[in-house]
Parts: C-alpha cells; structure tokens; sequence
C-alpha cells in the first residue's frame, strides 16, 4: 500500500514512500546530512533472556520514539481530512438564549458547523451524567464548549469560531466551594451542588479523642493541576459509507469510549471502531471522551475525516483538572505520639460537572487517615460543584492531597512531643495484617520496610 | 541565608476501582515458531505498559521479552479493557494475561505429553523449552510443541482469560467494606535549601523507595517513580492554576503554569522495596500514580526542618514561604 511522504526532504528526514517494508526500506536522506538510522539494531540481553520477568527490557515504542517512527495523531492524515475547532463559553454561568452558526457557515473553506440540539445523546460522563458534549442550554464554566466548526484548516476554523454569535444571559457565578455547600446559587438545578459524598467511621472517634493526652486540629489546603501532557488531546474520525464510525483517539480507556460513544451517538457499538493510538502521556487527564462524537457527527455531515487537536489552551480550560481539597485533620494521641482518634473533614472542588470526582472522593476518604493503625475514625468528605473547570482523574485520585495534610500534622505532632518524625511513623504503621480504615485486613505491607529502607539510604540521623 | 532541611512523608495507595468492576480481558496466541502475540485492550500511554504486560506473557510462557509482539488499543481486534487508569494496568490486566497464557500453556502441555510420555500435570514452560518437571533433560522446544499442537493436534495454542479484583462493597454509613484487593506503600524523604531572604525553595535530592510487589521491569519502574516525583515537586512548589472573580483561568499556558524541567530536578535515590504479593501477576502489584503522592508532603517537611515555617496551603511558592518566614519573625521579635 503506497502513502504519500508525510514529511519533505528539506525537513532532513526519512522519507516512507511504502509502508510495508518501513522498517527495511533503504532511507535516503538529504546528501548534507547523512543521518544514519539503526533500523536493525541488535536487541538486548534482557529482551532476549528467560525468565522475563525482572529483566530491565527496553522498549520497543521507546526505539520508535527514538527514531521518530510513532505516530502520534497529530502526525496522523487522510485524503480530504478537514479541522475541527470549538467554541468555548464566553461565560462561567449563563442561560444559552441562541446560538447563530450561519454565518461561519457561509465562510468560504468551512464544510459544516454543530451544535448541542444535534447530538443524539447530548450529555456523557464517566459516573454520571451531567456534562453536555456541546452546551445548548446553560453554561456551568468557561471551558464548555458552545458550537463547533469543521473547515479546510486550522487557521479557517478558528477564525469562522469568531463568526459564530452566541447571545447569553448572566446567572451568578459561582467560586468558593465553602459557599457551594449552602446551596443559595444551584449549578445542576434542582440538584444540591453537593453532589457525592463519603463517610468512613470505625470505633469511637469522640471517645478516642477525650482519652488522647494532646489534641492536634489544622487546616489544609490544596489547589487545582494541570496534567500537561505533552500531547494534547486530539482526535480524528472517520464516518464510512456503510454508517461506521473509526475514531483515532488518544484516549486510554477506548472499551468504555466506545460505549460513551454508542450512548451520545445513538449508535450500535458493532458500528463503532476505537483506536487508542500511542498517548503522548496521560495522568488521568485523557480518561473520558472530550471531542470524539462532535468528530463523529461533524464527519458524517461532511463525509470526510475530520481531526481535532487540542491547543494548549484548550488543554488547561477544556479538559479535567486536579481536585483542590480543604481538609480539616483533629488528630488525638498520646504522650508516647501513637494515634488514637482522628476527625477528618474534606470539601472538594469538584468543577462545573462530576467527571471522575466518585472515584477521587473515594480514594480520597479511604486513604485520608495515612498508612497508619488508628482505633477510632471518622471522615466526612463533600465534593462540591462551582463554576470552575471540571475536576477529574488526575494521578493519584485525591492522595496526593490527602498525603499533604496527614504528613504535615504527622510532623507537627512529633515536633510537640518531641518525637522523630521517623520514630512517631514507625510506632503508628500498618503491619502485616493490619486493619484499613474501612476494616480490610491488609496483605504484603511494607511501610516500616520502606520508611527504614530510606532512612537508611537518606542518612537519616534520628534526632 | 541558605538553610537546609529534612523532610519524609510515607504513604499508602490502592491498586484499580474502588469497588466498582474493573475488569480486563486478554487473548495469547502461541506461534508454531515459539513466539507469541498478546491481545489487550488497554492503551500505552507512555509508561511502558505495553513491555511490562508482554513480560508478563512472556514469563508465564517461558519465553524472552522478545518473542512476545503486543497488539493493543482496537476495540475491533483486542478483547475489553478498562484501560490505563488507576494504577490498574499491571495487576489487573497481568492478572488477565497470566490467566489467558496459563490457558494456551495448557494446551501446549496437552499437545506435549504424549510426545513426552508423561501427564500434562508434569510439565513446565521454561528457557523456551516444554519440559518434564524434575527432569529438565526431556524437553522439546516450544516451537516444536506449538506446531504440533496445531498442525498435527489441530488444537493451536491459543488462549483468552479476565481478571477482575474481588471487592466487597463498601456500608453506606460507615464505609466498611474491601474497596480495593491489594495496595502499595512507600517512603521519600527530600532534602531541601530554602534562601530565607527570598522564600525561594530547592530540592536538593530526595530519596524515593516504593513497594511494587515483584517489579516486572525494574527499569521501568525507576522510570516511573522519577516521573511521579517531578510531578510531585511541580506539586509542592510551583503548579497551580489560577482564576479571576469570573471564573476565568488567568495562567492556561506554560508561560505563566509553571512547572518543572529536569533543570528543577533534584538528585534522586529511587530503590524498591523487596516485596512479592501473592495475589499480583507473578508477584507484582503497580507503580503509576503512588510516585507522585508523597513527594509534596515530604517537601513541605523539609520546608518546615530547614526554616520552621509550616506550610499548609500548596503550593509552597517563594512568595508564601518568604511572607510565612516574615511572620514568624515578627511574632518571635
């Protein structure tokens, strides 16, 4: 099957005119820069030995990479493939009072426009439900995207975004979550915008409290990430003459994609085919469909590919972004520093929709109290809807923050009993056998291995 | 003045969903020239997943890393998979793999036995080798097995499995419950030089050593951990998306999102942790996301040792951190 170069000569790289033998093909580069390719390089003594497992193997995308071989989507074309561009909201909240795509229509290089009222299925959303794929009625944040645009270009699609009108009317925007929890202004009306929470309680937290010698109470707060790939987002799909969709993705989780796609698209999954192309990295941020089924649609109005590439923009705005928590931790402990009670409260930020906040909420809570033996335990966790970019999976699903709040008071508890830090840890571990917050009987636990294993190597000196 | 200081935060972290089914399926394919071909449905997202899972097959089959070729991510052609999330992709799917070689394994010991006079029972995969348990010197080699079993057995070895991690569903009230089936536990500890006329913090070096369980490709892990440490400081020290009283990001660039380059990185001590879980594919357990949990908390530690300043809202900037350090001296004059 012959392919067009996808690169020029000029640019002094390898020039593939036939795919099938690639990997062989002789490479000419330019004269004035004999750049030699190792196409046949030897393996490795550890892909080659058995046993595999243990052995340090290289990786053989990691060659690819190397070589500039991946294919990333953005490196990706087809004939007559098109650009898709979205529009964002102008607006944290507001009513969508019209929407007027005709006169980016009426651009010359633009195929089509769409919209939210064309979506089968308008909504999505790993635990429920409750983000649209394109706004039609209300904005919740400024990354919601309004309409979409698919023309001959990027620069085309862009500048027929700022042909589109959107008339908006103003609803009270909405920040602070502590203000969230008293529900005067609604984001997902009727719904309270507190819209999951977590309890975990085991023994008797009130009476492992008055039994503690020293009562530690502190606040702790974290802010919103970014995941920043270096791959953005992006996406092509192809809608066939026989009604099936393909979607190059760079989503990580394309069985349950495939099954977002079947319910915005209305479309059986038989008739749906998902490509997860080699991600540019992930953290989390690439676990949901952004911009597939606007592709989808904007192809099947066009009968041509159609691509999307998230700019870095889009990136920070438009996709999930890490949860900031605040975390109230009263600890009560004895005088020899071991742990008897501790009261933990959470509000999380949880953005303009749900996303993966079940997930980060639950995790969250579970690990809120630290790989730790505590008798007596309450956490109460909310996650809270504002007017902010949509919180969602992000590496480490709220433990990072957790972590934050209970090694910081672990520190100040062993600073006031004059403790060392490593000494207060290993009187409070989990042992083998020990009992989670939720009652599980832990297997294979290593925390006092780990924390002298490092002190170790560290040169901790115990004060 | 320069002021240096300790710091160590551990952790614990789950391995997949909280209680919520997250199944993976996996098909091998033995070739009659003795390599293999693995079908998952997850993604590599650039952690090296893909090696990592046809070590798993490869270990399971007796074969070399090499002789597994890894075709993944086409809803059409690769079984279900609930993808590259939550740290799940070596348990989970390894476990899934190991379940769906042990399964093309079998058939091969059955094409096997009669050829070596023995039970399939007596037979083991290893050195790319079919041999007879205790008697290493009957052997026929896997190539020699896989043919047979397909051409003259008509039984190619071919074989397809899940995994799903048994859960128990967490009390509503009380949150009692199994939510995950295994987790992993680690320790860093983080030197750092914080200017205290300038709040300007450096992490000098940090020690990272974590638990994986058998670490199926230890360079791979290290790489990992490296990762989530950078991550980790772009945590603690700089990272933070801001808004205006509208809701809008002031800082959706990397302008002005500042966040670490290897320029930033402190000297790293990366070590595992001699750890086998039973219920792990041979042993392992994860590695993704517990690389960047205690790296912030290590660091806010040190902040505290070098210049007793408690930081308790991230990120530590030079700008909070000088304005705390202030603080503190005008309450101590």
């Amino acid at each position: 099957m012959a392919t067009k170069p996808t690169q020029d000569l000029d640019q002094k790289t390898i020039v593939i005119e036939d795919t099938e033998s690639a990997l062989n093909a002789p490479v000419r580069v330019k004269e004035a820069h004999p750049i030699i390719y190792p196409l046949s390089l030897p393996e490795t003594e550890e892909r080659k030995a058995t046993p595999a497992v243990g052995q340090s193997a290289s990786r053989p995308d990691a060659r690819l990479h190397g070589l500039g071989q991946t294919k990333y989507i953005d490196d990706i074309k087809f004939p007559n493939m098109i650009y898709a561009k979205v529009l964002r909201s102008e607006k944290a909240h507001a009513k969508i009072i019209s929407i007027d795509t005709s006169e980016a229509e009426a651009m010359p290089g633009v195929y089509a426009t769409l919209t939210g009222k064309e979506i089968p299925t308008n909504t999505f959303g790993p635990t429920f439900q409750d983000q649209p794929v394109l706004s039609d009625t209300v904005v919740r944040h400024r990354g919601d995207g309004v309409a979409a645009v698919a023309a001959v270009s990027e620069q085309v699609a862009q500048e027929a975004l700022k042909k589109i009108k959107v008339v908006y009317e103003d609803l009270p925007v909405l920040l602070d979550p502590e203000e969230a929890l008293k529900d005067e202004v609604l984001i997902h009306p009727p719904k309270s915008n507190i819209y999951t929470s977590k309890v975990i309680k085991k023994g008797d937290v009130e009476k492992g409290l008055a039994e503690s010698d020293h009562i530690f109470t502190n606040r702790y707060k974290t802010q919103f990430q970014e995941h920043v790939p270096i791959e953005p987002h992006a996406s092509i799909a192809l809608w066939d003459g026989n009604g099936r969709v393909t979607l190059w993705s760079s989503l990580g989780r394309i069985t349950l994609g495939r099954e977002d796609m079947s319910r915005t698209l209305n479309l059986p999954q038989s008739k749906i085919r998902m490509i997860g192309t080699i991600v540019g990295g992930n953290f989390g941020g690439k676990n949901e469909i952004t911009n597939e089924p606007i592709l989808a649609l904007l192809s099947k109005k066009t009968g041509r590919p159609v691509k999307c590439t998230y700019t870095r923009e889009d990136e920070f705005v438009s996709s999930t972004i890490r949860h900031p928590f605040i975390m109230d931790f009263t600890t009560g402990v004895n005088k020899e520093g071991k742990i008897l009670a501790r009261k933990i409260k959470m509000i999380l930020d949880g953005g303009a929709y749900c996303s993966w906040t079940g997930t980060t909420i639950g995790k969250g809570s579970i690990l809120a109290a630290g790989p730790y033996n505590i008798d007596n335990l309450q956490v109460e966790s909310y996650a809270v809807y504002t007017n902010k970019t949509t919180t969602g999976a992000m590496r480490g699903f709220g433990a990072p923050q957790v972590c934050f709040a209970y090694e910081s008071q672990m520190d100040e508890i062993a600073k006031t009993l004059g403790i060392d830090p490593l000494e207060i840890r290993l009187r409070n571990a989990f042992r083998e056998g020990s009992l989670s917050p939720t009652s599980q009987t832990l297997h294979s636990v290593v925390v006092e291995e780990s924390l002298l294993q490092a002190a170790e190597a560290f040169g901790w000196n115990r004060s | 003045m320069k002021r240096t200081g300790k710091g160590m935060a551990c952790m614990w972290y789950p391995i997949g969903f909280t209680v919520m089914a997250n199944p993976s399926a996996a098909t091998v394919k033995v070739n009659t020239d003795g390599t293999a071909t693995l079908l998952t449905g997850t993604v590599e997202t650039g952690q090296g997943a893909l090696t990592v899972l046809g070590q798993i097959a490869a270990e399971t089959l007796g074969i070399a890393t090499d002789d597994v070729h890894v075709v993944s991510g086409d809803t059409d052609t690769t079984p279900m998979d609930t993808g590259a999330i939550a740290s799940r992709t070596t348990y989970v799917t390894g476990n899934a793999i190991v379940r769906a070689a042990e399964a093309a394994r079998q058939l091969l010991f059955e094409a096997a036995a009669p050829l070596l006079n023995v039970k399939p029972d007596q037979l083991e995969a290893r050195d790319k080798k079919i041999q007879v348990l205790g008697f290493p010197s009957r052997f026929l080699p896997i190539s020699q097995v896989a043919h047979h079993a397909e051409t003259n057995v008509g039984k190619p070895a071919i074989g397809s499995s899940s995994y799903n991690p048994p859960t128990v569903e967490m009390d509503p009230e009380t949150g009692q419950g199994k939510p995950f089936n295994t987790y992993v536990y680690a320790t860093q500890i983080a030197e750092v030089e914080v200017d205290d006329e300038t709040g300007e913090v450096v992490v000098k070096r940090i020690v990272a050593v974590h638990d994986c369980g058998q670490p199926i490709n230890p360079m791979l892990v290290e790489g990992q951990i490296q990762g989530g440490i950078s991550m980790g400081v772009g945590y603690a020290l700089q990272e933070e998306i801001l808004f205006d009283d509208q809701g809008k990001q002031i800082n959706p660039n990397l302008t002005n999102y500042i966040m670490p380059t290897s320029l930033d990185m402190p000297e790293l001590d990366v070590q595992l942790v001699d750890n086998y879980d039973p219920t792990g594919p041979h042993g392992a357990k994860g590695v993704g996301e517990p690389t960047a949990v205690p790296t912030a908390a290590a660091i806010m530690n040190a902040i505290y040792d070098a210049v007793g300043v408690r930081i308790t809202t991230l990120p530590a900037t030079a700008e909070k951190v000088m304005a705390a350090i202030l603080e503190k001296n005008a309450q101590e004059a």
